[in-house]
């Protein structure tokens, strides 16, 4: 059973209806895990801290808009959930409009609503009253710290909210050079190219024909190394002692290495640690600032 | 809206202007920011030896511990001209940054000033800034573990390295952890030193499983275990100098102990750790550093990894 993104409501006029909202769409279900070639070991991202140079973990994470190089004004989830207060869970319909009005690159991502028990009643109507006028409803929505523009649509059982852009992120088609709408197509040009659509037409549209064949042919390899060679399982926590085994191994190669040449810089044999007696700092005593590089 | 209140100091030949000697930094202690820096003058002589010559990050609270510090690599503004610096970078990926080393009691006071509560020093010195003189296992106290299965591991460490001929020394980091450091010939490069900084941590995770993780993500770590960091050494990468203070109630201080402390800590029955490690503090450190002096300077041998690895194949493998 999926896992709701947020438990809300659609709100219009004087309605409310609890519903919790689902993701429409699941992407395909190849997943790999980035593993260390030597020893298949999973990798973990860190995050990093580049002033402190230290690990850091996710709550300690803020949100930093740069406004100029270098500056940052940090925005936490409290100041992000104290400018939307009303629209957060709430799909908030603002108008109706008939389907063919909305120009379908406006549509983005579906997703899923379900109504909680108290609110299946009305969600039904609502469903059966958008097909009957055959309109759809024109939200807001606010998904993860974004508003949406969406519409609430009937589609079989459901009711599906889906995703729009708003108008000024759809590139103008003024922007590219397309053919004008008055140039000139001899009919007898219309004629054959309308055959050759005729041909290739078919009266439904099964999108089950459709696979995805790049994915298939990932899976046929995946499925040939299974069967055919030894998988290689990652190694668990029990052999820390083979772990051992190989550090030492690597220690001792590199330390004869070392030895036979190319030794690293020898450093100064240090003194051993002496507390300083009566005499000041045992440091060189030049007093300018000495700059060298290392 | 104050005046910087001044005030000159010489330190050792050099004329220094310190402000607000009587700015609080820890609220709930009353320690001020003149404690600060007449503590560290008062540690100078111990505590030179372990930052002369390293690249220095100051850790500054120039408004109390409460409120936010920073990390600072690059020298401050108005860095004396009579304070050493490097250009250095980690590694090729980073950038070169320009680091303060602190020679003398002079520039302790001069950090102190800056409200640096925590010295932050390389694994390295110069002239030498690749070849590192020592390593470190951090020993990370988890959620529930109490101060007994600290030392426990600890002394397992001392224990493990006791059978491949080391002798590691031990500090307080000040905050809720210890520090091993094993002081090594300076002939290794960064990658023998992370190597057998990594041997080390396996081998107790090893014989201490029940009490050690290895684990770097937090939320997976057991309860009550000790997480074991040997991923601190590397170029450019930093420790807390011993008998530098922290930012935490109580000021405590990293300071260097002799085993048998650990042992005492080991049949305590305290459920924390944080708590017994303010007993070496801005307080009472520059006393007992006056009668007992610094159980690091007589007990720093530097090991040669040749033997001790060879030891290890037979006994650890």
């Amino acid at each position: 059973m999926a896992h709701a993104i947020w438990s809300g409501a659609i709100n219009f006029g004087l309605v409310t209806i609890p519903v919790k909202l689902f993701t429409a769409v699941r992407t395909s279900d190849l997943r790999f895990n980035f593993l260390h070639k030597k020893d298949n070991g999973r990798i973990f991202n860190e995050r990093h801290c580049t002033v402190c140079d230290e690990k850091v973990e996710y709550a300690d994470l803020v949100r930093g808009y740069e406004y100029e190089k270098g500056q940052y004004v940090t925005l936490s989830d409290a100041d992000f959930k104290s400018v939307l207060p009303e629209a957060t869970q709430s799909v908030e319909i603002v108008e109706f409009v008939a389907l063919d009005q909305i120009n379908p690159m406006y549509f983005d991502t579906p997703y899923y609503l379900e109504p909680e028990k108290k609110g299946r009643h009305a969600y039904a109507l609502l469903r059966e009253s958008l097909r009957e006028a055959n309109k759809v409803g024109i939200a807001k929505v606010v998904i993860r710290s974004r508003e949406h523009l969406a519409a609430l649509k009937p589609n079989g059982e459901a009711l599906v909210l889906e995703l729009m852009h708003f108008a000024d992120e759809l590139v103008a088609q003024s922007d590219f050079d397309f053919p004008e709408l008055k140039e000139k197509v001899a009919p007898a040009e219309l004629k054959v190219a309308k055959m050759l659509i005729d041909t290739m037409s078919s009266d439904t549209f099964e999108p089950e024909k459709f696979t995805d064949e790049y994915r298939e042919a990932v899976m046929a390899m995946i499925e040939a190394r299974v069967a055919g060679e030894e998988v290689s399982a990652p190694e668990t926590k029990k052999p820390a002692a083979t772990n051992v085994v190989n550090l030492m191994d690597v220690l001792q190669r590199s330390l004869e290495q070392s030895k036979r040449g190319g030794a690293p810089a020898r450093g100064k044999a240090l003194a051993s640690i002496k507390e300083p007696a009566a005499k000041k700092s045992a440091s060189a005593a030049k007093p300018k600032r000495k700059k060298s590089a290392a | 809206m104050t005046a910087s209140v001044k005030t000159a100091l010489t330190v050792g030949g050099r004329a220094l202007q310190v402000t607000n000697l009587d700015k609080v930094l820890w609220p709930r202690d009353g320690y001020t920011k003149g404690d600060l820096i007449a503590y560290y003058r008062a540690v100078a002589k111990w505590i030179l030896p372990h930052v002369q010559g390293r690249p220095l990050t100051l850790e500054r609270y120039p408004n109390g511990i409460d409120e936010d510090g920073w990390w600072e690599k690059h020298i401050p503004r108005g860095l004396p001209e009579w304070v050493p610096t490097v250009k250095t970078a980690a590694s090729t990926r980073h950038e070169q940054i320009e680091f303060m080393i602190c020679n003398d009691e002079a520039t302790l006071a001069y950090v102190a000033n800056l409200a640096a509560v925590v010295l932050h020093v390389w694994y390295s010195r110069e002239p030498t800034l690749d070849v590192p003189d020592f390593i470190l296992i951090d020993l990370d106290p988890g959620e529930g573990c109490t101060l007994a299965t600290l030392a426990r591991v600890a002394l397992a460490a001392r224990d493990e390295l006791a059978t491949v001929g080391v002798t590691p020394l031990v500090k307080t980091t000040g905050g809720s952890g210890l520090h091993v450091v094993v002081p090594l010939e300076p002939r290794y490069d960064w990658e023998q030193a992370k190597g057998f900084a990594e041997l080390i941590a396996r081998r107790i995770n090893t014989v201490a499983a029940e009490f050690t993780t290895l684990d770097r993500t937090i939320a997976r770590r057991p309860k009550g275990t000790v997480y074991l960091d040997y991923v601190q050494v590397g170029k450019g990468k930093t420790y807390v100098a011993p008998f530098s203070v922290r930012p935490r109630d109580g000021a405590p201080v990293s300071m260097p102990i002799p085993w048998s402390e650990v042992e005492a800590m080991r049949r305590k029955r305290a459920k924390g750790t944080a708590a017994e490690m303010t007993r070496w503090n801005i307080a009472n450190v520059p006393k007992l550093l006056a009668k007992e002096g610094d159980r690091w300077s007589k007990a720093w041998q530097p090991h040669r990894l040749e033997p001790v690895i060879a030891a290890a194949r037979s006994l650890w493998s």
